[in-house]
């Protein structure tokens, strides 16, 4: 089988790009992608655990359970977000910001 | 090594999943990047199987890939952003040397503990089964169960609360009916 | 499978945190009926229930008299600091709610979702503070923050709350982001998710300790952001700034213990295999935390923006008890030095952020220092409360503030022996005490020797505020023995 650093690999490499992705990108709904990839990584470090170190166990499927279940209620109260938001401005650029404004 | 067609399979669905987040991050075109994000998604489900996770890569698919995929894209088209591209970038090759640094510490942290580690025990065949179980038995699982339905229904309240439109002007047709 | 027995699962000692959700969602229901306009009786009702929880919470405290035990198999840990922190949580949530009582309405913002989510943050802190499995970590960090996004944006279609809750919801996501990438790792280096695994897999020296700290360093970086720590810090000003002021009441406090008690349980307990690293790195952390908000609070004009950065300051102060608490004979002094220290915190920030409510007016203004002038001789009381809250905020004499001040440099100068970061730490705490005066001061001589004509709305709920957080602030500062033996007793355990 494939060894087990070849999947954690991908998963930093995916936590990264969406840590990359929330500090440059500008527009609301893409930092929000950003952000699902990130917690997209976690999971499949979770799963990827879970294989081989301790596939008897439940716990690392569990764990990614609860993450898709926080990821669902996070997208929904940002969305929702954003549309009020726009509503309310009417300006298509409304959902710009930079994050790394001190 | 021998390579093997799970080897081909492994290669494919991790293409997928960082090219896909490469495109996600760097297309300033929004609805591209959701397109992006949807294939990225798709190469988790893949490697999901490839873990002999069955379960999750099927709820990858349905939670991730078929609503909030369609949500994003949808709340895209809302704010008419279809073409609209954002403002360039700033501060990137900053941020781009910060991800480079975490990257490697997280790849050399990885390749010293678990460079070329295999399997320890087959799946159990019963492990949707025991997931099952263990969301609701208390000794296992239930705290944080409920924990994440108490967490849901917030979210609920507060998404309805926040998106619904009840400016001031039409205060009365809402009246008390505040959780409709 | 064996059947689970009541004691292994132990729902009586979860019974505060039962009863705050419990009623939360019977109040739910109930708030459909009550008709628009009068939501108070939401938020009366509200109040009864944390009345309830308080008194679970009490006879639980009496009972065990500080024995920690675990509910649900070892998910939860019910010990004297998990219950002194709950009520800190219920104490500020009461305040939260008295202070929102006449603002919302004043607004036009009333509504019982407020009352609701604002409960549902409660017991997300409540459970915050027992969690012992990393998995309830997460999951009442979150329970915790997305009712607080909400409650940021509360007051829409006012832009600058939109603006606020959309960039503390990224900047909170983002941050839970890390702390779930942190608890993966750490699950990858220990094998498991409860905190007692991770403690006995960390002692016994595995080769796992290079992914479990880094598994630490995205989980501190994850709470940074909670608890407002420099560098992780830029959301706060304008987050405080633009959320309704009673949340930024209510968030100031309550969301800063939650993240505190979750991150000292998560590094006290299940990591002092590894303390000698997070002790350097939050003593680092405390140091910066401290010497910019303190700094940059100088140069504010607008009161939330200072009482933001404050509470900045404020979250270094605590950071240097938590980095006291690094070896496991120094952790006991540390640990009750820093609840104790939440403790004077949420009295004194509620309270000055009350008397930021009673001035405001209804357009959102009137948060500037200037809108101060005058208050000494248009409302001496109001003003002399306010003048205590600022002293305590410095830490002077005869308030609360001094006596947190006092313990945490204390704990620290005792913990610093062979370790210069500690010292480091608390000289520089010292120091940023010192230039804290100067902002906090300048309030009170705006008060009392600027003319102006403050407009003024104090009614009866947020009267009934004012004076229990002032006379709670007096209290623990003349007399703070009886609380602190009580923090003292007040142990963070490893039980499983």
């Amino acid at each position: 089988m494939i060894p087990l650093h070849w999947f954690l690999l991908v998963a930093a490499g995916m936590f990264c790009l969406g840590l990359f992705g929330v500090l440059i990108r500008r527009n609301v709904v893409a930092i929000l992608m950003s952000i699902e990839l990130m917690l997209n990584a976690v999971n499949l470090n979770l799963v990827a655990f879970w294989r081989y170190l301790a596939p008897e166990h439940i716990n690392g499927q569990m764990f990614a359970v609860f993450v898709f279940a926080v990821a669902a209620a996070e997208v929904s109260v940002g969305l929702a977000l954003i549309i009020s938001i726009y509503r309310n401005r009417d300006d298509v650029n409304a959902g710009d910001l930079n994050l790394l404004k001190w | 090594m021998s390579l093997t067609p799970l080897h081909a399979i492994f290669a494919l669905m991790s293409l997928f999943t960082v090219g896909g987040a490469v495109g996600v991050v760097l297309n300033r075109n929004l609805i591209y990047a959701a397109m992006y994000l949807v294939l990225s998604l798709f190469g988790i489900a893949g490697l999901f199987i490839l873990l002999e996770a069955p379960f999750l890569a099927a709820v990858q698919i349905l939670v991730y890939v078929g609503a909030i995929s369609v949500l994003i894209t949808i709340t895209v088209m809302v704010t008419r952003c279809v073409f609209c591209k954002e403002p360039p970038p700033r501060q990137l090759t900053l941020v781009a040397v910060m991800a480079a640094l975490v990257m490697v510490t997280l790849g050399f942290v990885i390749m010293t503990r678990f460079g070329g580690l295999t399997p320890a025990a087959d799946v159990p065949a019963d492990s949707i089964e025991q997931l099952g179980v263990a969301f609701v038995n208390p000794q296992a699982y239930l705290v944080p169960f409920e924990v994440a339905s108490i967490l849901l229904l917030g979210a609920l309240i507060g998404a309805i609360f926040i998106a619904r439109d009840d400016l001031p002007r039409d205060e009365e047709a809402v009246g008390g009916d505040d959780h409709a | 499978m064996n059947l689970p027995t009541l004691e292994s699962i132990n729902l009586l000692a979860v019974l505060p945190v039962l009863i705050v959700f419990g009623w939360t969602l019977v109040l739910l229901v109930i708030d459909l009926f009550i008709p628009s306009g009068r939501k108070y009786w939401t938020a009366w009702l509200g109040i009864l229930g944390l009345l309830g929880a308080a008194v679970a919470l009490a006879v639980r405290f009496i009972d065990a008299r500080g024995a920690a035990v675990t509910a649900f198999d070892g998910m939860l840990t019910v010990d004297g600091f998990s219950l002194f922190l709950q009520a800190i949580f219920i104490l500020t949530a009461v305040i939260g709610i008295l202070l929102a009582l006449d603002f919302l309405p004043r607004h036009k913002i009333e509504r019982g979702e407020y009352y609701i989510l604002l409960l549902f943050t409660t017991g997300g802190m409540m459970i915050m503070s027992m969690a012992a499995d990393l998995i309830v970590v997460f999951l009442a960090l979150e329970l915790l923050s997305i009712p607080l996004y909400i409650l940021t944006g509360f007051a829409r279609p006012r832009a600058d709350s939109e603006e606020a809750a959309m960039k503390y919801f990224l900047l909170g996501a983002f941050a839970s982001g890390f702390l779930v990438f942190g608890i993966a790792l750490t699950y990858g280096g220990t094998g498991t998710t409860s905190l007692v695994g991770v403690f006995n897999q960390l002692a016994e020296g595995e080769p796992s300790r290079d992914l479990a700290l880094v598994g630490m360093a995205l989980i501190l970086v994850g709470f940074g952001f909670k608890v407002a720590a420099v560098p992780f810090h830029m959301w706060t000003p304008d987050v405080y700034q633009g959320a309704p002021t009673p949340v930024t009441a209510f968030m100031s406090v309550g969301a800063k213990a939650g993240g505190f008690a979750a991150l000292m349980r998560i590094l006290i307990v299940a990591m002092p295999a590894v303390g000698e690293a997070w002790g350097m790195l939050v003593a680092i952390l405390a140091m910066l935390t401290m010497i910019l908000g303190n700094v940059v609070a100088i140069a504010q004009r607008n009161i939330k923006r200072m009482l933001a950065y404050s509470s900045i300051a404020h979250a270094g102060y605590i950071l240097v008890a938590v980095s006291a608490a690094q070896r496991p004979e120094d952790a006991p002094l540390a640990v009750s030095a820093a609840i104790f220290y939440l403790l004077t915190y949420a009295f004194t920030n509620l309270g000055a952020f009350g008397v930021v409510l009673a001035v405001e007016r209804e357009d959102g203004s009137g948060n500037l220092l200037e809108d101060f002038a005058g208050l000494g001789r248009s409302k001496p009381v109001l003003a002399a409360i306010m003048t205590l809250f600022m002293l305590s905020l410095t830490g002077m004499p005869v308030s609360a503030g001094l006596v947190g001040k006092f313990f945490v440099f204390q704990a620290a100068i005792n913990a610093s022996v062979g370790n210069p970061w500690i010292l480091a730490a608390a000289i520089v705490g010292i120091v940023t005490s010192v230039i804290s005066a100067f902002y906090y001061i300048r309030i009170i001589l705006i008060m009392y020797m600027q003319e102006g004509e403050p407009q003024v709305v104090l009614k009866p709920a947020l009267t009934v505020a004012l004076a229990l957080t002032a006379l709670a602030t007096l209290i623990l500062g003349i007399i703070p023995a009886p609380v602190f033996q009580l923090a003292k007793d007040a142990l963070l355990t490893l039980v499983g």
